[in-house]
This record gives structure tokens, sequence and C-alpha cells, in this order.
């Protein structure tokens, strides 16, 4: 009976929606907490911030605490006013939900976002008598004072919201008496997963905006104002400047070189399933199946920890040599710097072949067993059978692979090369993902977050042409996708 | 492609077979080789846990002089029982088994319950909420950025940072939305017409059907935690009482490779000497501490392991 009589959202309603969604983003802006009364709170800390953590809000006022310039009940007041502001953001978010709900649900949504909206205002007014104590002090010039723009940024984001909510709360119909507060399934499930799509926002796509960092003049600690917008400089500063342009094509040569020690070998883990899939012995097979795939799950740090066991002075290798007279002194191998592409290429493929060959062992015992029946009739030997059938058979998941290891050429990780690095064999070692870390924090706050930032991104944006591209050579070749 | 991941189907190798055909000398040198290339490998694979562990339970002294090789001598434990005295290494496992343990469930949970949720057809922008966090897995800001982004959110030195970041794992929300939907849809619709919420069809039927998919992305979850040593080091810079035991164990590794090198340059006493060789043991005991979870956890996981990899690789 209500079908045919569906109601459509209002665009009040939409204007409410819209003006909360602001209100709590708001919230995670730093530029504009209204709780910033004093130039002595941290500039980067948003609402949400101060309101959680009192630290991060009133951290920087020992010392003005210690001397007795300031009440340590202003502060309180600071505190609970900022936590009383979120809260009410949070309450008008809780009325944002319940406003996706049927009548009588929508009607209590918008009387809570009023509600709310005006408790909000309230709260805020609780920072002016601290504003007022602080400029009344006598202390103002280590106070520093000040009264923040999102103060009335915030005032106005209430004011609206509040207003939008009584309006609305007004022209919705009064509901049934028996009527329960009731949502529609679509809405519900999609409360349901918002919280992780937030999650998801906070932590995979907030960070692009960290972009903008490669576009100024940025220093730890220092705020990013547009005075210190550079546009591009540090992007031609990377090709200008002969040291870090001979930095990158080093980094830029390990990088490919290791890349492409692992591409030419990328065959081993097919090779290593055909063979381990001939050794008639299922128990043999077995256990070299689980022995070689260990590896795969211990870190890099231990990895190098059995490196250290193994080739370092005291290690392995060298008491052996030293015990069958080979040589006198124990040499630390793990402090030259030669082969080094090989060698972690060796780590590499110590820790991942096994590991590797799984889904290639999956994909023989998907191969059709009749194929290798006829074969046999038909007088095809075991090589033969192995390069005509097993091998074609796993062509396409090998196929794939290759694409995607093509398009991460770029991104061979840092940890690997992190702990194996040393003074040594640094001119060699460093690829692209570690110099990006050495370059930016590796060293103790003094890195150069921009430059740092811009190498990032064009290894970001190069990476995702290449797996565009790889995706787009599988479709061409294979008539299908890969991503 | 759909794939029936509730058989427990081993993977059945093709097998030479022992008749049908003649055993020509090439077969016989073949295999030969093949086993002798297959033993080797995996004798290879083993000997440095081997080699470790023998090391740190063998007289000390005899480790000292490397005459421990191959086979322990001496056996005794004092090597472990002196690890209360290294500092903060209590602390640090105690956060990295904290972090292993809650951030493993929050992110079956979140995975289970998201991976539920988009196969409801009925949801207001499910498609759009589906790719939105399914693309995430091809895209990344870089490590910079993501610091800063860590630090904007005030995560930096709080236990938290090692959490929420790993709530939402895209991945492992489609292996669980593909099993799902092999699970039938009468279930869920004969519960609800009996009058069961989406909490309730969650709870008692949804999670615990999909018992082997939660428990295949756990243990992969719970190994990625465990090893992980990146967010402590860039992170928590200010909070060393929140290193992990990875980090930590990647600490004392420095330090004694720092050691040796000044030994080298013959800047160091005879006694630092001794000392620095001493700390060698501790050093491999800690190593021996760390991967003692994994080793003792991977035979009853193997099988989650392999499936992992094969689920991994048809997603679809």
């Amino acid at each position: 009976m209500n079908s045919n009589k569906q109601e459509k959202t209002g665009l009040l309603m939409i204007l409410l929606r819209a003006a909360v969604v602001i209100l709590i983003i708001l919230m995670a802006v730093p530029q504009v907490n209204p709780a910033r009364m004093s130039e002595l709170i941290n500039k980067n800390s948003a609402l949400l911030t101060t309101a959680l953590s009192r630290t991060s809000l009133l951290g920087d006022f020992s010392r003005p605490l210690k001397r007795g310039w300031v009440a340590g009940g202003t502060l309180d007041l600071l505190y609970i006013a900022a936590l009383l502001t979120a809260l009410s953001i949070a309450a008008t978010g809780a009325g944002w939900c319940m406003s996706l709900g049927e009548k009588r649900l929508k009607k209590l949504g918008a009387k809570i976002v009023t509600i709310a909206s005006a408790s909000g205002i309230l709260a805020l007014l609780l920072m002016i008598p601290v504003y007022i104590s602080f400029i009344s002090s006598g202390y103002v010039n280590r106070l520093d004072p000040m009264f923040p723009p999102g103060f009335f940024v915030f005032i106005g984001a209430f004011l609206i919201c509040f207003v939008l909510g009584l309006i609305n709360y007004i022209k919705l119909p009064r509901p049934a008496e028996n009527e329960g507060y009731e949502m529609k399934p679509k809405y519900k499930l999609f409360l349901m997963i918002l919280p992780f799509v937030i999650l998801c926002f906070a932590f995979a796509y907030l960070p692009l905006w960290g972009w903008r960092y490669a576009l100024f003049d940025y220093k730890p600690g220092r705020e990013l104002t547009w005075d210190r917008f550079v546009g591009l400089k540090w992007f031609t500063f990377l090709f200008q400047n002969p040291a870090t342009r001979a930095d990158i094509a080093r980094v830029l040569r390990n990088t490919l070189v290791m890349s492409g020690l692992g591409l030419a070998f990328s065959w081993l883990p097919m090779a290593f399933a055909i063979f381990l899939a001939e050794i008639r012995s299922s128990k043999v097979s077995r256990v070299v199946q689980t022995c070689t795939t260990i590896p795969n799950f211990i870190s890099w740090v231990l990895v190098y920890s059995f490196a250290f066991a193994l080739f370092s002075t005291e290690g392995f290798v060298n008491s052996l040599l030293i015990n069958m007279g080979i040589i006198k002194e124990g040499v630390n191998y793990l402090m030259s710097g030669e082969h080094i592409w090989l060698k972690m290429w060796a780590w590499g493929t110590w820790k991942g072949l096994g590991w590797s060959a799984i889904i290639y062992i999956a994909g023989i015992s998907g191969i059709d067993i009749q194929l290798y029946e006829a074969a046999t009739i038909d007088g095809a030997g075991r090589f033969k059978r192995m390069w005509y059938i097993t091998v074609p058979g796993l062509l396409p998941t090998f196929f794939v692979l290759l694409l995607l290891s093509v398009a991460g050429i770029l991104s061979n990780g840092m940890e690997q090369y992190f702990v194996f690095k040393n003074s040594a064999n640094k001119q060699t070692i460093e690829v692209l993902d570690l110099y990006v870390y050495i370059l930016g924090l590796g060293s103790g706050g003094s890195g150069n977050i921009p430059l740092a930032t811009a190498v990032g991104m064009m290894k970001s944006l190069i990476s995702i042409t290449l797996l565009f591209a790889a995706n787009w050579a599988s479709k061409l070749i294979r008539g299908e996708s890969i991503v | 492609m759909s794939i029936a991941l509730k058989e427990e189907k081993k993977p059945r190798l093709y097998r030479v077979k022992k008749r049908g055909f003649k055993r020509t000398p090439g077969d016989i040198v073949f295999n030969i080789l093949n086993y002798t290339f297959f033993i080797s490998f995996t004798l290879i694979c083993i000997f440095p846990f081997y080699y470790l562990f023998i090391n740190t339970i063998s007289d000390n002294e005899l480790v000292r002089t490397g005459q421990i090789n191959f086979i322990p001598r001496g056996i005794h434990f004092n090597n472990y029982l002196m690890l209360s005295n290294v500092n903060d290494l209590g602390t640090s496992a105690l956060v990295s088994v904290a972090r292993t343990v809650i951030g493993t469930a929050f992110m079956v949970f979140a995975s289970a319950f998201v991976g539920y949720l988009v196969t409801k057809k009925e949801m207001w922008g499910r498609k759009f909420v589906y790719r939105f966090m399914i693309v995430t897995m091809y895209f990344n800001a870089g490590l910079i950025p993501w610091y800063l982004n860590m630090s904007m959110l005030g995560l930096t030195n709080t236990f938290w940072a090692y959490v929420i970041p790993g709530i939402v794992a895209p991945f492992n929300i489609i292996l669980v939305k593909t099993y799902i939907e092999s699970i039938p849809a009468e279930l869920e619709e004969s519960a609800f017409i009996d009058g069961a919420g989406h909490f309730t069809i969650f709870r008692k039927i949804i999670w615990p059907l999909s018992k082997p998919i939660l428990a295949t992305i756990a243990v992969f979850g719970a190994v990625g935690h465990w090893n992980n040593f990146v967010d402590s080091m860039i992170l928590m810079s200010n909070k060393p009482q929140l290193y992990t035991l990875q980090y930590r164990l990647y600490i004392y590794l420095q330090t004694s490779n720092n050691l040796a090198e000044l030994m080298r340059g013959g800047k160091i006493s005879e006694a630092a000497l001794n000392a620095a060789l001493n700390a060698r043991t501790v050093k491999l005991t800690v190593a021996m501490i760390t991967i003692l979870p994994i080793i003792l956890v991977y035979p009853f996981m193997s099988r989650y392991f392999e499936k992992g990899i094969m689920i991994g690789a048809i997603k679809g």
C-alpha cells in the first residue's frame, strides 16, 4: 500500500545531512580547531585529536602551569569544552544515521541533531571564559592567547545544523502512535558497513592528501602555509641537482638489476614444482614441501639473524674454514660490498622458492591425468611429457605472475635491503623504497620530507601505470584481466 | 571464478607410475640428480634453524671458539634462562603478542563482517562501497605520506597504530566474500523468514560456516603482525617501550654488528671483545625466541598456509 506513495527525501533533509557531514569533517581539520586558544597548542592537532587525548591539547602547558601563569582549572575547562564539543558532533552524527530511517526514526534524528547542535554551541561558549582568563592573566606574552578562526566556523556550522534540524523536525509529519522506530534494510546495511568504509578512507585514501607535501618547502614541525608553496621545485631539483641525480641513477640501477634478476629467474618456482612432481615418494615430496616453505614465514630480521649466525666473523662458514685450515682469520662476509645483487637474490630465493612453487604444484594437480596417460601410450617419455604437457599447463599461471612482477618492478619493498644494509654495501643495496625511507625519515628527523614524497609519488604513479599496462597486455593476449 | 573451498581435497599430483614404462639409465640418473637437488635444498632451508638452535644450547665457550657446527655439545639452557636479564625483552614480547592477538582478532572480525555485508544485494551503494575498499589494493600513496598521515591522525607512539590500520584488509575481504557466496543462500533466507536480523544471521550462520576461511586469514594475519618491524621503527620513535620483538632483535643485531666492525679496526679492548662475543649468543637466543612461535605453529597451520596461496591465486 505504501509502495506507490513512495516519499521522496526532501531538499531540506538533504541539506541537513550535508551540513552534519561537513561538521564532522571539520572536526578532523587542524586549521579550524576551535579549541586552539593559545599559540602553545599544537597547530597540527584537529579538534578530534585534542578531544581524544588531553596531552595533545595541553601537553605544552606544563611550564605555564608550573610557574603559575595559568590556573589548572582554566585548562581543565578548555579540555572539557573541547570534549563536549566533540561529543555534540558525535551526537549529530548519530542523528544523521537515524535520519536515514523511516518517519518516526527520521523525526527523532532531526530532533537529536537540533539538540546536539545547541549543546555544541553551549560547549563552544565555554571556551570564551578560557580565552578571557588567558588575556587577563598578566602573562599574555607567555601564554600567547589567540582567538581561533575555527571558533566562528564551528559556531556557524552548529547554527546551520540547528536551524536545519529544527525546520526538519517541525516539517516532518507526526508519526502514528503505533509506528515503531524503523529503517529500511538498505540503509541499515549501509550504516553497518560505514565504519569500515571510514577506516578504509582514513588509512588508504587520506595518505594521498600527503602528496601535497611534495609541493611545499616543508620541514618537520613547521606549518604548511601558502608562502612556502614551491610548485614543482622538488621535482626539477631531483633532476637538476647533480648529487640527487646521481643518487637516483644509482638507486634505479640497483632496483632494476635486483628486480631484473628476480624476473630472469621467475621460472625457478615452476621448475621446482615440475621436478618435485617427478619425485615418486609422496612422503619425501611432502617433507620437501613443508621444509622449503617455512622460510617464507619468518621475517627479514630473522633471515638477517641467520645470515649473521652463518656468515659473520665468528659464524658457521668462517669457523668451518678455520677448523679445516683453509683460512687463518675470519672474514665478515656481511660487511663486504661484493656481489650484493646476487646475494640479495639468493636470500630472496632461499626464502621464497618453496612458497612460490606451491601455486604451480596446485596447477600440476589440476592438469588432467588422462593427458599424461594418452601421451604415455603414444610413446612420450618422461621429459617429453614434462615439456609438452606440464609446462604448457602451467604457462598461463606463469604468465600472470610474470606480468604482475613486471608491474611491481619498482617495488622491491625495503625490509630485506634495510636489514642487510651497512656501510660497506650501501652503494649497491639501496633500492628505491629504501632510498625514499632514508631520504625522508632515516636520518633522525632531519630528512628531506618533500623530496622523499616527490620520489615516492613518482614511483607510485609509474607503478600504477605499469599495472594498467600489464593488465592491458593480459587482456590483449589472454582475453582476461589480472587485477 | 568460483571455487569450492569447502572440499578438503588434497592436491593429487601426477606421479610417474612404476608399471607401464621401462626405466632407462637416463631415468635413474635423472632420479638421482633430482633427489639430490631436493634433499640438499631442503637441508639448506632448515639448516639455519638447526644451527641457530644448537648454538644457543651448547656450551658457550665451545660456541665462542667456533667448535659447534653440526652437533650440539655441552647442552645447557642457561642462555634462555638469562634472557630475563636482557632489558626490555619482556615488554617487547608482550607488545608483539598483544598486537598479534588483538590485531588479528579485529582484522578477522572486520573481514568476516564486511565480507558478509557486501554480499547483501539490497545494501545502499553496495557496488561503490565494495570497489572503494578493493581498489586500495592497487595503489599506495608511499611511505612518507603514510607516515605523515599516521602522525596527523595522532597514532604515532601509540599501541593502536599497530592495530587500527590493519583492520580493513581488502584482500581478505575478497576471500571471505567469495567464500560466503558459496554458502547456500537458502540457509540465510530461512533464518530471515524466522525473523533473524543481520547480526543474528551473521553470528549464528555466517560466522560458524565460514570458519575455514577465517582460520586461513587469521593465520596469515597473525604471521604478518608477528613479523612486522617497519611500523615499530617508523611510528614508535619516541616510545621504545612499544617496540616489537622483531625490531628489538634488529637493534640487538645491529649493535653487535657495529661491535664487530670496531673490532676489525682494533679499537676495542679484549674484555669488550669477550663481552661482544657473549653478546652473540644472547642475540642468537633472542632470535630463537622470536622464531619459536612460527615454528611451533607451523605444523598445525601449514594446510591453511597452502590453502591461502591457492585461493589467493584464483581469486575471483
